[in-house]
């Protein structure tokens, strides 16, 4: 199965507090900062239990995304990537939580927002492809744990699939153990040296 | 895992083959306009056609506050419209005909939002679903999906028949004369792509209501309006409509003038043909700013308008669909799931009794009600649409529509449900009360995604509902009725001329800078079917807006005589005096006191109206000839596509199709109505065209036009068909279809130069 419209979520440890209308002024200021690379910003923090504020862009929308009712980071590939399905991982993985430091270390939030390493969201958007069921679940969960034991540098982990049909194909990424963000991004660093030819094609 | 379907296949068997068969042109222009074989402009409106519409940004560039960023987008030079970019994401339409929506609907609209969109779902103020930050590659795919649950993204945009709308309470409401619904229903399925319908200059709305006196059908406000009547005629009682035309906002607000104060019901959609027929001919087509109906209506008066209808209408040929719906009109009749109960001791949860006083409405039929579902700023998220999909089937059938409020509602639901019905809805956080009132802000798109905004309608219009809901409880009752309506630019979207406090986005130079203002309107009616616009009074900065709620309001209630509405309280005390009310607040601080004056609502960027692009509301005018010539070049295609799959006679049928359809092309340029039969069209071609030689190439002469006759006798003498033969067929189809390009050319130069001599002759006078 080639893996592809990757969603990656990560969750804020505290939610309570944050004001999803503060990542509007936060995106902006990267849009400032980049070159062309953002497209522009969509603000539902209106909805309830919605896609938050993203930031949209070709190749993926980043957004802090309270879907279910948990707000996090959201990085949702819309561009097929190249590579082999565990570097494409490994990519979307690894540009998810620089996003997640990214944000604890914005200025403007005055480091409120902690991001958890205990649990990520993988999500395939894509129902045609993959469709959510066991039979993508068997697919694709040799490749989820290969990337998940270079997330956790070897710990402990489950993954939890949830199969309700309606849904995307969505598996939770689980670790009993505690995980800073720049202990995810080194883990994934050290296994990034033997990756080679991944990203947007 | 088994290999991989397309949605193509996989839906195959789901999809109505008309629609299936659209989707697949659709995508075949989409990969012509990628080879450069098809103009932008036209590319623009077929796009816009199948509801492919563009976005804010999307020419390639937006200001970030500081600067303009060119956007970092893969598309080469390729463009689907002018100033364009294929890559720049775009919105995409959907027609939802009345409103009516079920589950399974419901369903796929929600993952098509999550996979396609950003998630949400945005009910329009013309009863339409869009989508937003949609690539154009994966616009066939959303389609056929969509198709597969029965809905058309067909003519949402460009200039042909728009989403056909009606109440939202048709068939359970308790003051309608009959349901509109079925009307309503035949009437978009007609008009959808009938021929008579191809050649507007703008848009064409059309807007059915049950009752003259509610507001749920606006058909004031419409191009064409028809308003339920029953009328005793040779003492039997037959059912009509109060029939009006030329309606419509925008920058000049018209209302509609009735054409037939009872229209028979058999005589609705020929009546509906012949005014598509005349407006195609007479209409504007050059100055987009004043084709629509409204404006011939007014050019030509009611009188004379209505003449040429009814002198159209007798030319038409009897089409079987004017009336065949009308002995099925029974079927229509929905049918609730329960047995209608009454809440009477039922337990109410906390909350409730707020919620049942603003969103619950009794029906016609004793022990039901319609619960309206409100939806902030009109946005769903894919969660709740598919929560909502799952709750439905628990109170209600297939009974669900959206609203021009941009609501949802659930008919036919047992009132003994109802609590049950909330509890569901809060569970999704979709339990929030005030529906229809002063707190349920109307707004377009505005600068989030417009490419015409001013100013941030939705912004404004998030802003006053928290200021509103905060205050709802201590709002007085003559005020939380009043209907607010934010427009993000004098177009109208949103609705603002039809508000009791309208506003719509401009832009003021304040101190060397561009400041976002919002014009205040008042006095509009909602009620009547839009009954009265209303008037401009002041320019307000955009910041400042909510204290003109608050000070508009406030007196209202302190000073309103016993009974006195809105309007006439408004009307009593003088535009004069409202201008002066709103003085103090017209006054904006230089930029290093208080720079917040100088950004809009939810956007830290400060105020620029760099970003205005070029507006598609109006489409691209393309004529049908134009149409019918990139329609050849698309069946050439597929006969290229049939050549290298080696069905060499498929190839040469289809190469010869291609041609027939540009000599009609062709010959539409003179001949509007020729019909599509192949002889017919021949003999036009060869007699218009031919023997006048305007077909023929200066230096070629007739040798393009003999391919199309060699071809038609070739296939006449089924002489055997093979490679070479087929490969030579097609390289004469091309230069056959580049002749007809040229000859088009040439005529629409003839025209221009006929035009301007007319011109020429008359500007002396004026001088």
């Amino acid at each position: 199965m080639d893996l592809q419209r990757i969603n990656v979520k990560f969750f804020v440890e505290n939610p309570d507090g944050i004001l999803l209308t503060d990542f509007i002024r936060i995106f902006n200021s990267w849009i400032q900062a980049s070159d062309g690379e953002y497209y522009d910003i969509a603000d539902y923090n209106h909805v309830h239990a919605g896609p938050g504020v993203l930031l949209i862009a070709h190749e993926a929308n980043i957004s802090m995304d309270n879907t279910g009712n948990r707000l996090g980071l959201l990085d949702n590939r819309k561009q097929p990537l190249s590579g082999g399905n565990i570097e494409k991982l490994h990519f979307v993985f690894r540009s998810a939580l620089e996003f997640c430091r990214r944000i604890e270390n914005e200025p403007a939030l005055g480091g409120r927002i902690k991001f958890r390493g205990d649990e990520a969201l993988f999500l395939i958007n894509d129902r045609l492809v993959a469709p959510n069921t066991e039979e993508t679940f068997r697919a694709v969960k040799s490749e989820l744990e290969a990337l998940a034991r270079i997330l956790y540098g070897g710990a402990e982990f489950t993954l939890d699939h949830n199969g309700d049909p309606k849904q995307r194909f969505t598996v939770f990424i689980k670790t009993p153990r505690a995980f800073e963000v720049d202990t995810l991004l080194k883990n994934l660093d050290s296994y990034g040296d033997r990756l080679v030819g991944v990203g947007g094609t | 895992m088994t290999a991989v379907e397309s949605w193509k296949q996989k839906l195959a068997h789901l999809m109505p083959p008309d629609l299936a068969r659209e989707i697949d042109i659709f995508e075949t222009q989409i990969e012509l306009r990628k080879q450069g074989k098809i103009d932008e402009r036209v590319f623009a409106e077929t796009r816009l056609r199948r509801g492919v519409y563009g976005q804010r940004y999307d020419n390639g560039q937006r200001h970030d506050g500081v600067r303009v960023q060119k956007l970092r987008l893969p598309s080469g030079g390729l463009t689907k419209g002018p100033e364009t970019v294929w890559d720049a994401p775009g919105m995409i339409r959907i027609k939802i005909p009345f409103g009516g929506l079920n589950p399974e609907q419901m369903e796929v609209l929600a993952d098509l939002s999550e996979e396609y969109a950003d998630g949400i779902s945005h009910v329009t103020t013309r009863q339409d679903i869009q989508y937003h930050f949609v690539h154009i590659d994966d616009t066939p795919s959303l389609m056929r999906r969509l198709a597969a649950v029965g809905i058309t993204t067909r003519e949402a945009c460009g200039n042909v028949v728009r989403n056909v709308t009606a109440c939202p309470l048709a068939g359970v409401c308790k003051d309608e004369v009959f349901d509109v619904t079925p009307y309503a229903k035949a009437c978009s399925k007609f008009l959808l792509g009938h021929p008579d319908t191809q050649d507007f200059g703008r848009k064409f709305k059309i807007a059915f209501s049950g009752c003259k006196q509610h507001p749920c059908g606006l058909t004031s406000m419409h191009d064409m309006g028809a308003i339920a009547k029953k009328k005793v005629v040779n003492g039997e009682e037959r059912r009509g409509f109060e029939f009006y035309v030329g309606g419509g906002l925008g920058a000049v607000p018209y209302r509609a003038q009735l054409f037939n104060d009872f229209l028979p019901q058999e005589e609705l959609l020929p009546i509906a043909q012949a005014a598509s027929r005349v407006f195609a001919r007479l209409g504007e087509k050059r100055n987009r700013a004043r084709a629509r109906v409204k404006f011939l209506v007014a050019n030509l008066g009611i009188d004379e308008f209505r003449r040429m209808v009814l002198e159209e209408r007798e030319k038409l040929a009897a089409d079987p669909r004017w009336t065949d719906y009308l002995s099925r009109l029974h079927e229509w009749a929905e049918k609730p799931l329960k047995p209608g109960v009454s809440l009477d001791g039922s337990e109410r949860p906390a909350g409730f009794d707020a919620w049942y006083a603003t969103n619950v409405y009794h029906q016609e039929q004793p022990g039901y009600v319609v619960a309206t579902v409100t939806l902030p700023l009109g946005d769903i998220t894919a969660d709740q649409l598919r929560a909502l999909a799952d709750i439905a089937p628990r109170f209600v059938k297939d009974t669900i529509r959206t609203t021009v409020e941009q609501n949802l509602v659930f008919r036919w639901v047992s009132e003994a449900d109802l609590p049950d019905l909330y509890k569901a809805l809060c569970q999704i956080g979709l339990g929030e009360p005030n529906a229809g009132t002063i707190v349920d802000v109307t707004a377009c798109p505005g600068t989030d995604t417009c490419k015409l905004g001013i100013a941030s309608s939705r912004g404004l219009a998030r802003k006053l509902r928290t200021h509103l809901s905060e205050a709802s409880l201590q709002l007085d009752e003559s005020v939380k009725g009043l209907r607010i309506k934010v427009s993000g630019c004098f177009n109208s979207c949103g609705q603002h001329h039809i508000a009791d406090i309208g506003f719509y986005g401009i832009s003021r130079n304040v101190n060397g800078y561009t400041v976002p203002h919002f014009q205040v309107m008042l006095g509009g009616k909602f009620k009547d079917n839009a009954g009265a616009y209303g008037l401009p009074v002041g320019a307000v900065p955009s910041k400042r807006i909510p204290e003109v709620v608050t000070l508009v309001t406030d007196r209202y209630v302190r000073e309103r005589q016993r009974g006195e509405s809105f309007q006439d309280f408004i009307s009593r005390i003088g535009k004069k005096e409202v201008k002066t009310m709103l003085d103090g607040l017209t006054k904006v601080p230089p930029h290093d006191v208080d720079p917040s004056y100088y950004s809009d609502w939810g956007d830290p960027r400060e105020f620029t109206l760099t970003d205005m692009g070029v507006g598609e509301c109006a489409g691209e005018v393309v004529s049908q000839a134009q149409f019918t010539l990139a329609a050849s070049e698309r069946e050439l295609f597929e006969a290229q596509i049939y050549f290298d799959s080696g069905d060499f006679k498929k190839a040469v049928l289809t190469a010869y199709g291609a041609m027939v359809q540009a000599a009609q092309g062709i010959v539409k340029t003179q001949n509007y109505d020729i019909s599509d039969n192949e002889e017919a069209i021949l003999s036009e071609f060869q007699q218009r065209f031919c023997n006048t030689q305007l077909f023929y190439d200066k230096y070629a002469g007739r040798q393009f036009a003999d391919y199309l006759f060699k071809a038609r006798d070739a296939l006449k003498s089924r002489g055997e068909i093979g490679e070479d033969l087929a490969l030579r067929r097609l390289q004469e189809t091309q230069l056959f279809i580049d002749a007809a390009h040229s000859c088009y050319k040439k005529l629409s130069e003839l025209q221009s130069a006929s035009r301007a001599s007319v011109a020429g002759n008359a500007s002396p006078g004026e001088g």
